[in-house]
């Protein structure tokens, strides 16, 4: 009875599953085959015709090759505030977990308080404006990390809290420096973190959309998720072109998460509990 | 080489005081060990020489030079901590190396110097594993091949031994003890465990509260403790205390009794007691026998016996409890009446501050 019952939950785990995450792809991929014609349908049918290379070139080729200068950009931002935000958050993180002084409960509060209130786009387009950062690519790559930094943060100094701080000070009695204990004794041991932090944040930086839209305008800036405008307009969609545009920008999210899959969940829950 | 100074070092957490002023003189190439219950500041003292700790008041010789604002790295000492804390991400052979390599040590001296500490320590078959592949007692050796490696003036053990199995424990304990002839090298070792200390020291200090009750070699303080916590602390089963009354001083000769007791001549300075002051009568459990006419009467409460030698647990007519180690195998019969005796220049005099006599 109980084996019954579990079976049923199961397949009704699969059946929701796939309803909510497979089928919103394949309908993606189907719609990359069609022309435009049969995609202007919007329906659940198989493609008339095999159209998916004459489409994925159409989308390259749109408004001066400018898929192209999207993926090098969207990949510019990525790895630059990735890496940031893996040296920085880790670094916050270990001074978090180690030096405890009266400062940290508000240095906390400030952490969580970055995590919660929602960013305010004008004042920050006036920052960026007298820095000179607006509409650069280094002025995105600053926002993305002081919008995730937080995050990231929060994910370290838990897994670092878990690291017995002998291993900081046989390091110094051994002769390193505070940057040696870092670097070549603590960063190395929070690597499963540090793929979740890789994993989560460039999935999220690669897809951002808003951000690069408030703060990233120009044709030459234009990010991956930015592209998907060319193909949509008031009166007139390609459809076929834009789930096409949508599936090329997929894949390179889609490689991470293949890659580093099962080291994201032992990352997430490490330094949860004490093992 | 050398040996260390220590003059009246204090050691406090805002008004915290944990080290209240330790004196101390070890001499090159000595094994020192500190010993104490937790919390009694041995750890915080270790770690203050490592320099992990800073010093509030007071000053630190290692050598001849004052080390107080020294960085660890300089001071010429090596630490082996009681979890080992090896790199887990780096190979035996980089553990070892890690601080040759931070010393910027040429390639080819590095590398003789670690396979030479492997030597030593016989390790060799493991430079190529990585922490979590080796057993603890492995763990341990590399903890201290990391030490070795770096030819430290002294050596500083916290705890190393008390993540060990017992029988491990004991292999390792005498591997220290042959590292530290080999090496020549000046040891200072903590440990709460007092075999180790006992069968390890040339000098062992005695910690309670921050301050040092006493120093001196094991046999020393073993037979002459200079007050009732060393008595207590050193010596396994503890030694018995037991409160009596004086009934008489005569010059070296202090007459005591107690309910518990009948009146015993201890050979003691007699020295500013008189009759009727409280004193506590020390005896080790080693050294009571059963006797016709002891001067101890009880009632057996428990009986250990462990075929070379039987613990015996007894109730006193006051409800104390005393334990003897009797030699031999004997069977006694729990909640029969017993009597022991002492050799008098067996047992030990404290006075009401509990100061040896």
């Amino acid at each position: 009875m109980k084996q019954r019952a579990s079976l049923l939950g199961g397949v009704a785990a699969i059946v929701a599953t796939f309803v909510v995450f497979v089928i919103p792809f394949l309908f993606i991929i189907l719609m990359a085959f069609k022309d435009r014609q049969q995609s202007a349908l919007r329906d659940f049918s198989w493609p008339t015709g095999f159209h998916l290379w004459d489409n994925v070139f159409e989308v390259v080729k749109t408004r001066n090759w400018m898929m192209i200068t999207a993926f090098i950009n969207s990949s510019i931002i990525t790895v630059a505030s990735v890496s940031l935000l893996v040296v920085f958050a880790a670094m916050v993180g270990f001074i978090l977990a180690r030096r405890k002084t009266r400062w940290n409960p508000l240095i906390e509060f400030l952490i969580l308080a970055g995590l919660m209130v929602p960013p305010a786009v004008v004042p920050t387009i006036w920052v960026l404006q007298g820095l000179k950062l607006f509409g650069t690519l280094h002025g995105m790559i600053l926002i993305e990390v002081a919008y995730n930094l937080p995050f990231s943060i929060i994910l370290y100094r838990a897994f670092i809290a878990t690291i017995p701080k002998d291993m900081d000070e046989a390091a110094i009695i051994d002769g390193a420096r505070p940057l040696d204990v870092f670097f070549r004794i603590i960063l190395p041991m929070l690597w499963p973190v540090t793929v979740t932090n890789i994993v989560v944040q460039s999935v999220g930086i690669f897809n951002d959309f808003t951000n690069p839209l408030y703060y990233l305008p120009g044709n030459a800036n234009a990010t991956v998720q930015l592209t998907l405008f060319n193909f949509q307009s008031q009166f007139s969609t390609a459809y076929n072109l834009l789930f096409t545009n949508i599936l090329l920008i997929t894949i390179p999210p889609l490689i991470v998460f293949l890659f580093f899959n099962r080291q994201i969940v032992a990352g997430m829950t490490a330094g949860a509990v004490k093992g | 080489m050398a040996g260390l100074e220590l003059k009246a070092l204090r050691k406090s957490y805002g008004d915290l005081e944990v080290i209240k002023g330790v004196d101390l003189h070890i001499e090159h190439g000595e094994f020192v060990v500190f010993v104490g219950p937790s919390g009694c500041g041995k750890s915080t003292l270790l770690r203050m020489i490592a320099g992990l700790e800073e010093i509030s008041a007071g000053e630190l010789v290692i050598g001849d030079r004052v080390v107080n604002e020294v960085e660890p790295r300089d001071r010429g000492i090596a630490m082996v901590f009681q979890s080992y804390a090896l790199y887990p991400h780096m190979t035996v052979y980089d553990n070892v190396g890690f601080g040759l390599m931070l010393a910027k040590t040429p390639r080819e001296v590095r590398d003789k110097k670690i396979r030479e500490a492997a030597r030593i320590l016989q390790m060799e078959h493991l430079l190529n594993r990585k922490p979590s592949q080796l057993s603890g007692g492995q763990r341990q050796r590399v903890a201290i091949g990391r030490a070795i490696v770096r030819q430290p003036e002294v050596f500083l053990f916290d705890e190393p031994l008390s993540n060990l199995d017992a029988a491990l424990r004991v292999d390792m304990r005498m591997e220290l003890a042959r590292l530290h002839q080999d090496l020549g090298a000046t040891m200072i070792y903590v440990t709460h465990d007092q075999v180790e200390a006992m069968t390890l020291a040339d000098k062992i200090v005695v910690l309670d509260g921050g301050v040092v009750q006493q120093v001196g070699s094991p046999i020393e303080l073993y037979q002459r403790p200079a007050n009732l916590f060393v008595a207590g602390f050193i010596g396994s089963p503890k030694m018995n205390l037991l409160p009596a009354i004086v009934d008489a001083v005569e010059g070296d000769v202090v007459r005591v009794s107690s309910k518990d007791l009948a009146a015993t001549a201890i050979r003691a300075s007699g020295e500013g007691l008189k009759p009727g002051d409280s004193v506590t009568l020390g005896v080790r459990p080693h050294a009571l026998t059963p006797t016709e006419s002891g001067s101890v009467v009880g009632q057996v409460a428990l009986v250990e016996r462990l075929g070379n030698e039987t613990n015996v647990s007894i109730t006193l007519p006051s409800g104390t409890s005393f334990m003897a180690v009797l030699d031999g195998d004997r069977a006694l019969r729990p909640s029969g009446s017993i009597v022991l005796g002492f050799n008098p220049a067996d047992a030990l005099l404290f006075d009401g501050a509990g100061l040896a006599r």
